[in-house]
């Protein structure tokens, strides 16, 4: 059931009107039960792992407080070990058969496992370190894993967050309704008029690369999936983040302009920024982080933003591309240390960040490691000019939401929205709905990017 | 909570009075799906009511470019007054609403004619009632209480969402023309302008394509086509599609589908003083056997009362590369012929 289509709001409209309707106690129940049917609407039959996660995190953690010394240790390995090896499983046997040379066998990966084991595996550690209660209602629990707007693409929500809004729940202030459908709505025009429209251009050229030769196709068609894939998963998060506001719980912010990032340690603050801060408390400080000296630094950011480009998927191009940022991060942190950029010096860093990330997303979205290489090497040597397989109408786009993500930056236009009349709101409002039924790239259902992982 | 209420509701109020009142019609793109029945449909409101009976012609490209009303008209002195109906790429389901909304009252035409490709229920691929276009060829003949029975038309559950949407939301529906509207808005209203007054005309005196098709020969044993020389791509890709047809398993799609929408005009016309005329038009430049399959929707309302059945064998002489400019479309010359033979067919009977 994807966010941007009618079953959805449909789904969403019902499930809304029943959560206010319904008595506070039965409405646990009820977003329980629209959270497993929404997942059950891809594959029925995966709720059944879905549900031998959450059962095996819950005991565990509990398990985990009421014992002490090795146990506790047996415990958090149970729980790890499940999450990881179903995550192992499904994503990574067919990536270690190839390694080994095996054929690939048929396996579908279970929709949003990626992130809602990230989300099980924090609780537990979280519970281990004694940083949060272990949660003693079984319901409680399968609704902080399940919940359905972040349960297959995130944000990555820590139990400590989503608990803090389930126990102290008030119902959304008139601020937030209105902010909760504003985030909605641009959810949808991020989703259906941005992304799809770049992801017109980036798919012509990367269904095959040799087919179309040239610098400028190679880097316009890299733009234009570096935008696509910012737009779709922003998109697809700002919509997460609305619905759940809907519901009363504030999600955490995942997203914050990241292409206007002076330089990758900076993008990767801005760029899902619940990916980041959970391989920063998870894998990056339990690696040792910065205590350990300079070089062991760069090892840990390189093996961490390794484990992030595996995490995003099984191939040698997933391996790359982290392996790509890692190297980066550590440059950067031996050039520039941990310092900030200030002032007009930003422009032509934030333009380099630009380049270098587009340079990186080639391994994210390119078939095959040689595929990626062509292209790279067709952007860095590539024997004639080409054409752009950008359109005037997504450059126009593309230049239109630097504009906004200016203003938005530096609090001109969306704080000045926020706090006018209501009419103007109302009226904006009705734009954003007008640019979603006018203005979609295409007729056809694409789905989010980040569904795969 | 109330503004996000209230903005909704601005919404569905702005994108009604845009949409539903008949404002956006006036302006799209002259050759879409959607903009060929609109014209279509305000050209007839426009025009008065003859005096003489009025014969409304049913049919897809094949009629547009077939069908000439001035030379039906004139052909037969002036007795009937013809009016062509024929919209490129339109299908039973759109000349359903079609006729329903060009004549409400069921009492403006003494005949209405439809042309069948084939009376045989031959499937020949995807199942017509799935055909998404149509919904954007009735974007703006479908009506609020229309959408869910209209959405229903599509066996394909998966596709319902999205023509209820469409049908709710005509912007969606009409949103490549709204695009291409914004992108040069004087031109879309210089030339909506003068196809909404002038296009009739247009219509009225163009005399058909000049190619043909002279020199065509076909071995359907082995299954093979000579070709004349200098044809172009569209002319010997629509050749091939209709001499020698692909065999597709047969599914009984075309036998529903032809129930239930041309059922439906027959429906509509139960009682009322119009005669309906199914007529088979010239299938395609070179003779070619009659399908094995039976013309199961004729057979089921050959005898109603108000029903005429012309002969399938009527225009096969026309069935030559002569009269044809391509596989499907009969040429300037087929035109002539084809126009005031089915002029005095519609008189005599």
């Amino acid at each position: 059931m994807l966010f941007t289509t009618p079953t959805f709001v449909a789904f969403l409209a019902i499930t809304l009107i029943f959560f206010y309707v319904l008595p506070k106690p039965a409405r646990r129940y009820l977003l329980l039960t629209a959270s497993l049917v929404f997942y059950m609407a891809w594959k029925a039959k995966f709720v059944l792992l879905l549900l031998t996660l959450i059962t095996t995190d819950y005991f565990a953690a509990l398990w985990i407080v009421h014992k002490e010394g090795k146990a506790r240790r047996i415990a958090l390995l149970v729980s790890l070990t499940a999450n990881i090896g179903f995550l192992g499983y499904f994503k990574y046997t067919n990536f270690l058969r190839d390694i080994v040379g095996f054929q690939p066998v048929d396996i579908i990966l279970p929709l949003g496992i990626s992130f809602h084991t990230f989300q099980s595996i924090s609780y537990v550690i979280d519970v281990y370190r004694g940083e949060q209660p272990a949660i003693t209602s079984y319901l409680d629990y399968a609704l902080f894993v399940s919940f359905f707007p972040q349960l297959v693409a995130g944000p990555i929500v820590r139990a400590k967050e989503f608990f803090h809004d389930y126990f102290n729940w008030g119902p959304p202030t008139a601020e937030e309704w209105q902010r909760g459908f504003a985030m909605i709505l641009t959810g949808f025009i991020k989703k259906l008029v941005f992304a799809d429209q770049f992801a017109l251009a980036a798919d012509r050229y990367f269904i095959d690369p040799r087919a179309i030769h040239g610098i400028l196709p190679a880097w316009t068609a890299s733009i234009a999936f570096a935008l696509q894939i910012f737009f779709d998963f922003s998109g697809y998060t700002d919509i997460a983040i609305g619905v759940a506001l809907l519901f009363g719980f504030h999600f955490p912010e995942n997203f914050r302009r990241p292409y206007l990032a002076a330089s990758i340690t900076e993008f990767w603050h801005r760029w899902h920024m619940t990916l980041s801060g959970w391989l920063r408390d998870y894998v990056y400080i339990s690696l040792g982080g910065n205590r350990k000296g300079k070089l062991r630094t760069y090892a840990n950011l390189l093996m961490t933003m390794l484990i992030g480009g595996l995490w995003h998927g099984a191939s040698w191009n997933f391996v790359i591309w982290g392996g790509y940022h890692g190297l980066v991060l550590s440059i950067e942190r031996v050039v520039w240390g941990r310092g900030e950029h200030r002032g007009i010096i930003r422009i032509p860093l934030a333009m380099l960040t630009f380049l270098i990330a587009t340079v990186g997303w080639v391994f994210f979205r390119a078939k095959t490691l040689n595929a990626a290489i062509y292209v790279i090497g067709q952007m860095f040597a590539g024997r004639n000019f080409g054409i752009s397989m950008l359109s005037s109408v997504q450059v126009h786009l593309a230049v239109a939401a630097l504009i906004v993500a200016l203003a938005e930056e530096y609090n001109v236009i969306l704080t000045q929205l926020a706090q006018a009349p209501a009419w103007a709101r109302t009226i904006a409002a009705v734009l954003a709905l007008f640019a979603i039924e006018l203005f979609t790239a295409t007729d056809r259902s694409i789905p989010f990017v980040y569904f795969q992982f | 909570m109330l503004w996000s209420l209230a903005a909704i509701l601005f919404y569905f109020a702005s994108e009604a009075a845009i949409f539903r009142t008949g404002w956006y019609e006036d302006w799209l793109e002259p050759n879409s799906t959607a903009g060929e029945v609109e014209y279509h449909m305000r050209w007839l409101k426009r025009a008065k009511r003859a005096k003489v009976p009025e014969v409304l012609i049913v049919g897809d490209s094949r009629m547009a470019e077939g069908f000439s009303a001035l030379t039906a008209g004139a052909e037969v002195n002036g007795k009937l007054h013809f009016t062509n109906f024929g919209v490129p790429g339109s299908a039973p389901r759109v000349w359903y609403y079609m006729v329903r909304d060009a004549d409400p009252d069921r009492n403006r035409f003494s005949t209405i004619a439809i042309a069948f490709d084939e009376y045989s229920d031959q499937d020949w691929g995807e199942d017509p009632r799935n055909r998404r276009e149509d919904v954007n060829y009735l974007a703006g003949r479908l009506e609020i209480d229309d959408c869910f029975d209209f959405a229903d038309s599509f066996p394909k559950t998966s596709l319902r969402p999205e023509i209820l949407t469409q049908c709710f939301f005509k912007g969606v529906a009409l949103r490549s023309d709204v695009q291409a509207f914004l992108s040069d808005i004087p031109d879309r209203i210089a030339r909506a302008k003068d196809w909404r007054n002038n296009g009739g005309g247009y219509i009225e005196g163009y005399e058909g394509k000049p190619e043909e098709l002279t020199g065509l020969t076909a071995d359907l044993e082995k299954r093979e086509i000579n070709f004349p020389p200098d044809l172009k791509d569209w002319q010997t890709n629509t050749v091939r599609s209709t001499v020698l047809p692909e065999q597709v398993r047969q599914t009984g799609a075309l036998t529903n589908y032809r129930k239930e929408w041309i059922g439906s005009i027959v429906d509509l016309y139960k009682g009322s003083n119009t005669r309906l005329v199914f007529f088979q038009i010239p299938r395609a430049p070179w003779p070619i056997p009659e399908p094995s399959t039976r013309a199961r929707f004729i057979e089921s309302v050959a005898a109603q009362k108000n029903i005429l059945i012309i002969s399938p064998d009527t225009f096969k002489d026309l069935e030559r590369p002569e009269v044809f400019a391509d596989g499907l479309h009969l040429n300037k010359a087929g035109r002539e012929i084809f126009s005031k033979r089915i002029a005095e067919r519609l008189a005599s009977q």
